[in-house]
């Protein structure tokens, strides 16, 4: 791949399939998607229609049963789970719906965590400076159970960002929270990634903020029904959630 | 859909859950180590109370120093009662020129009342049960006389002045009981014989029995009309006096079975309620969408109720025929043994453990499920409006209370039982209390670890409930476990131990003053070890300064020895034992002192011959009677030797069992009676041995229990591990980094209860040796060791093989999973 340097995403001809107990289901078919540096994608469809399991297989959790994969340079075909894992911590960052914080630690050492698995120096600094970038520097020392929905959306993004990633992979991660706070964390998420010249992709059912993202592909029934960003958005049959 | 069915669809639905299978596993282990060692207890039971009767030949005696008036056997006919008259002596008999102190029975018709005597046609011959007395002018000798006397089925033996002859060897009567220590051989012949015999003269010390046997209610009618017609020197012998050191050892082993059964079940008890808890915790989801779906909280509750009776109606049933194959497996352990055949198991112990079996379920895993009504069923929209399966309210207190009363009844030692659960919540508390202080320390320690550790160390923590829970049910689990161990290696062994390999297993009677020096040479000469002699005289308690039962049997009539220090398996429990120069001081057998009333500091007025002295109680003694040692009631200062006409007892162990090196004493020393006791040692060995073997089958349920507490405590908290497992990875964790932040959780909770576990297993295997098997227990070191590293690596390995399925959890799942 010429274009490496530029490109930190591409799939091609992507399928999965699982065996199901009437056979073999196939989930997603065809999907070929390429993501420059610094660029945002937003992949939209019904629910069922398989655009978690395309963020899975972008992000290097699961293997596709046909196509390829590359990340960052590296094709995850050829990688194993602990080599795509350590991928993983250098190169990807997530932000989940439901936050996955883990509830017994601070949001100070749940930053921390993601930093000392990627191997990181001073975890401590980045994640103290993370957590002051998203503007939680007076929580630090709180708990999740102490912190607004929001706010635990906030430390995750800040445990996505602190590790410099190449690409961030988000689902639904305003899924969970009510317009405004939503609004405010899309917000948050936007400009950091274009502070730190992330790529991004974005899985929402949310019209409002797959417009945000330069670029827009639907999954249809497993399949990828591409529009244009700016041209043929209106046409996607989504729920706004607003 | 009514509640009914919806609880069927529910169990047969949850039934490949594992939070079910462990809790129907829990309920079956805890039915079936009850039913079993309840149903076998029972059988032991009633064979003790019938052996004990037969201990007696009968269900009462009526002794007396004179022929007992025939009303008395006349007034016991009336009433339904069987009756039988024997007379008891000790004589010397002849047979050629060979003569020895033998101890007479004549017996008339009927006798034994209860039992069998079993006799053989010659001298180790094959012995048979026979329902006979000897006829007129014949006489059955004990095995040990015969060859004592070098006699044997045929010859001719003077008993006073009549000549009868040796027909059979008398190979075991019923009632030989506890006085089997102190007689000779035994000589049985008929009653008329031994009335003609003219030994039976004035100031002959015989002693006259009258044996009764019927129903409880008949024997109990006539003991009170008895007792108020006894005249002077007479007495009643019950059963309760009858128990000797076999139905001892038996006692203990009812008593052994009772408290691992009781362990099992407080284990099963935390098992069912650790998996009741996960169980519930899995179903919150299922009631609110059932709410939502219109249920009401009451539906959802006698669902869950009924679910939970079918439940226990199948462990019934599995625990059940478990619990019956198991005790029929002890019963037939112990029948080859001292029990012997034991009596047929009866329904009770069953029904009882099934109603217990019904309060378990209702005092543990019933307050988890019905805590489901409060579930809301917007959960089914939100999670986050959680409700966490607790236990709340103290609904559960009074099933609690009622099941672990059945065991503790069953069990029927107050004293043991309460140790059992005190320690066991004792532990459980300090078990919580050690949970809880190494949270706070991992948690604090965590904050300087790094990855793996941090997240190792910060898992304690996030589970601290969980984590707390985990570690006080790992602990009793390892600590029944460890305890298992300790009781089948070294608590038996010491067990059996305390009965040393030199145990006296002979005695020998009325050794005169000048005979001991030649008669401790010759004892020395023929191999004796451990030889005791001491000084013997018979007095008479006649008054004391404080008050004292003098109608008692124990009172009166005493055999008193003089020492001028405490003996080998004594022990002063009150005052201080007199010093080789005191004069004037006696010193009390505890049990003697209670029976008679006796205190410290009260004057004892004794009586011999014509002569009274007195001696001031300066110490209470605590005895060791199964120690087979020469031992005495009442032992007097060193002087009383000088003012008592007395003989000698000797105590020895000799390796030759048989007594063939002994004969030529008993020639040289016609006067002296030997006692050989080998037997009744041989036999509590066995029976220690045979309880060993049976109690493998009730640690075999303990063991189970504990493996099923160890397996609901590691999977309580296995799908919020699946889920860290599946985050971390996510955010770049390889398989290695997860495992050991695994490793590192486990490790830490495993040394901990381990640590606890062992300590808890050494101050119950103590208490335990102390209490029940009448010993101190002396630890050792390397056992502990052993278990301490064995627990580690057996809650380390389950731990990991537990979740196996965390580490193979695709980190896919995070995106699946919207917790």
């Amino acid at each position: 791949m010429s274009d490496s340097i530029q490109q930190i995403l591409r799939a091609q001809h992507v399928g999965f399939s699982v065996q199901a107990p009437g056979g073999r289901l196939d989930i997603l078919n065809d999907i070929s998607i390429d993501l420059n540096a610094g660029q945002t994608l937003a992949i939209v469809g019904a629910s069922g229609s398989g655009k978690t399991t395309l963020l899975g297989l972008l992000a290097g959790l699961e293997r596709p049963t046909s196509g390829d994969i590359w990340l960052a340079g590296e094709h995850l075909n050829r990688l194993d789970e602990n080599e795509r894992a350590r991928l993983r911590r250098r190169r990807v960052g997530f932000v989940f719906q439901s936050f996955h914080l883990l509830p017994s630690l601070t949001a100070l050492e749940n930053v921390m965590l993601a930093l000392e698995i990627a191997g990181l120096d001073r975890p401590r600094e980045r994640a103290t400076r993370a957590l002051d970038q998203v503007g939680l520097d007076h929580r630090m020392a709180h708990y999740p159970r102490q912190m607004s929905g929001g706010e635990q959306q906030r430390v995750a993004i800040a445990r996505a960002f602190a590790g410099d990633p190449s690409v961030l992979f988000a689902d639904e991660p305003t899924g969970n929270l009510d317009r405004n706070t939503g609004e405010s964390v899309a917000r948050l998420l936007f400009d950091l990634n274009r502070e730190h010249g992330t790529a991004l992709v974005l899985v929402t059912h949310d019209l409002n903020l797959a417009r945000r993202c330069g670029r827009i592909e639907e999954i249809e029934d497993g399949r990828l029904v591409t529009a244009r960003a700016g041209e043929e958005r209106d046409r996607f049959r989504l729920v706004d959630k607003g | 859909m009514n509640s009914f069915s919806l609880s069927f669809r529910l169990l047969l639905r949850q039934s490949r859950s594992g939070a079910l299978g462990l809790l129907a596993a829990g309920l079956v282990v805890a039915t079936a180590a009850l039913v079993a060692v309840s149903s076998f207890t029972d059988r032991v039971g009633r064979a003790l109370e019938r052996e004990a009767g037969e201990a007696l030949a009968a269900d009462l005696i009526v002794a007396g120093r004179d022929r007992l008036p025939r009303e008395y056997f006349e007034l016991a006919e009336s009433m339904g009662l069987d009756t039988a008259e024997i007379i008891l002596m000790s004589t010397a008999v002849f047979v050629g020129d060979d003569s020895m102190l033998i101890d007479v029975k004549g017996v008339a018709g009927g006798y034994p009342l209860r039992g069998e005597l079993r006799l053989a046609d010659r001298l180790g011959g094959e012995d048979e049960a026979v329902r006979a007395i000897p006829e007129r002018g014949t006489a059955w000798l004990e095995p040990r006389g015969l060859r004592y006397l070098d006699a044997d089925v045929g010859d001719t033996t003077e008993l006073g002045y009549s000549e009868l002859t040796i027909t059979r060897s008398l190979v075991f009567e019923p009632d030989r009981g506890g006085s089997r220590f102190m007689l000779a051989p035994r000589m049985m012949v008929n009653l008329e014989d031994l009335l003609e015999s003219e030994l039976l003269g004035p100031g002959a010390r015989a002693r006259y029995r009258m044996l009764v046997a019927g129903s409880e209610n008949d024997v109990d009618a006539f003991t009170r009309e008895i007792e108020t017609r006894l005249g002077e020197e007479q007495s009643l012998i019950t059963v309760a006096d009858a128990e000797d050191q076999t139905g001892l050892a038996l006692t203990q082993a009812r008593r052994f079975l009772g408290i691992a059964a009781l362990t099992t079940v407080i284990l099963a008890a935390v098992a069912v309620l650790l998996s009741a808890l996960r169980f519930s915790h899995a179903q919150r989801d299922l009631v609110a969408l059932l709410k939502s779906f219109g249920a009401t909280g009451g539906q959802v509750m006698s669902a869950l109720s009924l679910m939970l009776l079918w439940l226990v109606g199948v462990a019934v049933v599995l625990g059940g025929l478990a619990g019956l194959g198991a005790q029929a497996i002890i019963a037939q352990i112990l029948a080859e043994g001292p029990a012997g055949a034991l009596p047929p198991p009866r329904a009770m112990p069953v029904l009882s453990s099934g109603l217990f079996t019904v309060l378990l379920a209702a005092g543990f895993a019933l307050p988890p499920l019905l805590n489901l009504r409060s579930v809301p069923p917007m959960r089914i929209l939100n999670r986050s409006l959680d409700t966490r399966v607790g236990l709340k309210g103290l609904l559960w207190v009074l099933p609690i209370a009622g099941a672990l009363a059945i065991p503790v009844l069953q069990l029927g030692h107050l004293r043991l039982a309460l140790i059992v659960l005190g320690g066991s919540a004792l532990l459980a508390l300090t078990l919580a209390l050690g949970g809880w202080l190494a949270m706070t320390i991992t948690r604090m320690l965590s904050k300087r670890a790094t990855s793996a550790w941090r997240f190792g160390l910060a898992g304690l923590h996030r589970r601290r409930a969980a984590g707390i829970i985990q570690v006080t049910a790992l602990g009793l689990g390892l600590m029944s476990l460890l305890l298992l161990m300790l009781v089948r290696t070294e608590l038996l062994e010491q067990w059996r131990g305390s009965l040393p390999p030199d145990t006296p297993d002979h005695f020998l009677v009325n050794i005169q003053p000048d005979q001991v020096e030649d008669f401790e040479d010759e004892l020395i000469r023929v191999g004796a070890r451990n030889l005791q002699i001491r000084p013997m005289a018979n007095v008479n308690l006649v008054g004391s300064s404080g008050t004292i039962r003098q109608d008692d049997r124990m009172a009166g009539q005493i055999n008193v020895s003089w020492i001028d220090e405490l003996p080998p398996a004594n022990e002063v429990i009150a005052g201080e034992f007199f010093s080789p120069e005191a004069t004037g001081e006696v010193s009390l057998a505890d049990m003697w002192a209670q029976r008679v009333g006796a205190r410290l500091g009260d004057e004892l007025v004794f009586e011999s011959g014509a002569r009274q002295f007195t001696a001031t109680v300066t110490s209470i003694r605590e005895v060791d009677w199964n120690s087979f040692n020469v031992n005495f009631f009442v032992l007097l200062s060193p002087e009383a030797g000088d003012i008592l006409p007395h003989q000698y007892i000797a105590s020895f162990y000799l390796a030759d069992g048989d007594g063939s090196v002994l004969r030529p004493v008993s020639r040289a020393y016609p006067n002296v009676s030997i006692i050989d006791v080998g037997a009744i040692i041989e036999r509590i060995g066995e029976i220690i041995d045979r309880v060993s073997s049976a109690a493998q089958v009730v640690f075999f349920f303990t063991l189970l229990a504990g493996i099923v507490v160890l397996l609901a405590a590691l999977e309580a908290t296995r799908d919020e591990r699946r889920h860290e497992s599946a985050l971390i990875r996510t955010l770049g964790a390889d398989n290695a980094m997860v495992g050991r932040g695994l490793l590192i959780e486990y490790g830490v909770m495993a040394l901990l209860a381990a640590f606890l576990a062992t300590i808890g297993s050494a101050v119950t295997g103590w208490l335990l040796a102390r209490e029940l098997f009448e010993f101190t227990y002396q630890p050792s070191w390397q056992l502990f060791a052993v278990g301490f590293l064995a627990a580690v690596v057996l809650v380390i390995g389950s731990g990991w093989l537990g979740n196996r399925s965390v580490l193979a959890t695709p980190p896919v799942r995070i995106l699946r999973t919207g917790r």
